[in-house]
């Protein structure tokens, strides 16, 4: 009887172990679930509202047949790039439906590539015509490069002491040392071409170089790259705002993939503010 | 016992991890699906009311506009060349004639107590302003500043050099040239002081291909 009591005791003590722990579990799960439906909600919640903006932005704008509008859009294009022509600095311009990005000096196409692959956010898929134009009717302007390797790069040489006579005399009496051997183009390191920039209209272009799609796939690596740590960065920032109870900000993104020689090339040309016309 | 705090403990691995999995994935994906955003419709998109355009006449419109834009494209011979991969264009109106490597600025900034010295290929339009068979070359200050020898004066015999810029040169302005070299070994490189180098039967293409006034499209 005695024994059969003491076992029962135990019971119960061993249930109080674990009684703190339960609790915490329990808690735990419970801010988490909180968090992630707060997280979810004011996420959306920044679509909402940059849609709205957008839409508020449109009103006004071109009006039109919904029939002409990939005639109206054609003619945006053509005005656009019309406009990019009439500056001096080099401007971009994107045809996702042509799959072609070009960079454009005085008119003149100077770079042509194509497209590898690309993606844009949900926000340009639910565009109407109105919204449209007033996003793409006209050239947009860089406003900010962030990349993954040096915008211009330049290296700064200190030059050597300027020579005596007697030192010159010296040297042109010695013997003639052997020739440096020549740089090669192969030893160039394999480099992840990644830039992004932020538009005058709130939205982000970002340019991958790749050399083929599978490529672009394997690229994005977990825990490392610029991608990654910018992933990273813009979710702190949300949560940032979230463990505030503020609603995060939304910035819609278009993603284009091109050979990395290309991205290269044109992130180097580009000007600080250049103009970018892009049709979707 | 143990079993009891190891669920307890799965039980908590598994809320983080279907915390950061919606954080990172999840939440990402769904501001990003079509599903659940709105049509972005603003208040006159669907009037219709759009009489005064028709299809004639925008498609009338589009075709002047891109008359406009492809008379800015150059109808004679012109040069485009790329500083990133030292890579030459040459075109006659829309036709690519002659392509080819060239070597462009080293993007070098050249600190000495008489001053700096920027070398870099601008980038930009500008135009053939003068065409010379068998150059001489008449050496800037930089050139003797670089090899740390004294500057002589303007006209000194020792700045004048015969074969250093090939057989041709096309003068670009400010100094900047299109031209041969010496050193061949270098094409494709970024090594010059802001002149584009070509190699001999490529100079010989674009010298006998491009006229004064010509356009180079440098980028």
């Amino acid at each position: 009887m005695k024994n059969s009591a003491e076992d029962f005791d135990s019971l119960f003590e061993k249930k109080k172990k674990y009684t703190g722990l339960k609790i915490f579990v329990v808690i735990f799960i419970v801010v988490l679930l909180a968090l992630t439906g707060v997280y979810s909600y004011l996420s959306i919640g920044a679509v909402r509202e940059r849609m709205a903006l957008a839409k508020a932005q449109s009103d006004g704008t071109i009006s039109g047949n919904p029939s002409l509008i990939d005639l109206m859009k054609e003619k945006a294009w053509v005005e656009s790039r019309l406009k990019m022509a009439a500056g001096d600095s080099i401007g971009l311009s994107i045809d996702l439906g042509q799959h072609t990005i070009q960079m454009e000096l005085k008119g003149v196409v100077v770079m042509k590539s194509k497209i590898r692959d690309y993606s844009t956010s949900g926000f340009f898929k639910r565009m109407d015509g109105n919204v449209y134009f007033a996003m793409f009717g006209t050239p947009l302007t860089i406003k900010a490069y962030e990349s993954s390797i040096e915008k211009n790069p330049f290296k700064v040489i200190q030059a050597p002491k300027t020579k005596t006579a007697e030192e010159i005399k010296a040297e042109e009496e010695a013997p003639l040392a052997p020739a440096k051997p020549a740089a090669t183009t192969d030893s160039i390191p394999d480099e992840n071409v990644f830039w992004t920039v932020k538009l005058d209209r709130d939205f982000e272009l970002n340019i991958q170089g790749i050399d083929s799609v599978a490529e672009a796939q394997s690229k994005y690596k977990l825990g490392k790259g610029f991608e990654f740590k910018r992933d990273i960065r813009n979710i702190m920032n949300s949560f940032e705002h979230i463990v505030k109870f503020k609603k995060p900000t939304y910035t819609p993104e278009i993603l284009i993939s091109i050979p990395e020689n290309e991205a290269k090339a044109i992130l180097r040309a580009l000007p600080r503010n250049a103009s970018v016309t892009i049709r979707i | 016992m143990i079993r009891t705090f190891f669920i307890y403990v799965t039980i908590l691995i598994v809320g983080i991890v279907f915390f950061v999995s919606m954080i990172l994935f999840a939440i990402p994906a769904l501001q990003e699906s079509t599903v659940i955003l709105p049509k972005l419709t603003s208040s006159q998109s669907s009037s219709g009311d759009n009489g005064d355009v028709s299809k004639e006449s925008l498609e009338k419109e589009i075709g002047k506009l891109q008359a406009k834009l492809d008379k800015l494209t150059p109808s004679d011979a012109y040069i485009i060349i790329n500083t990133t991969d030292n890579h030459f264009y040459l075109y006659k109106g829309k036709e690519l004639i002659r392509e080819g490597l060239c070597s462009t600025g080293k993007n070098e900034r050249l600190v000495s107590e008489k001053g700096e010295n920027t070398f870099y290929t601008p980038i930009g339009v500008r135009r053939v302003l003068r065409k010379q068979p068998n150059p001489v070359w008449a050496k800037p200050d930089w050139a003797f500043i670089e090899e740390g020898l004294p500057i002589p004066p303007p006209g000194h015999s020792s700045r004048f050099e015969s074969g250093t810029l090939g057989a041709y040169k096309l003068e670009l302005g400010n100094g900047y040239m299109i031209h041969g070299t010496i050193y061949k070994r270098f094409m494709g490189l970024n090594v010059t002081h802001g002149c584009v180098r070509m190699g001999d039967e490529d100079l010989e293409e674009v010298y006998k291909t491009l006229q004064v006034g010509s356009k180079v499209y440098i980028y």
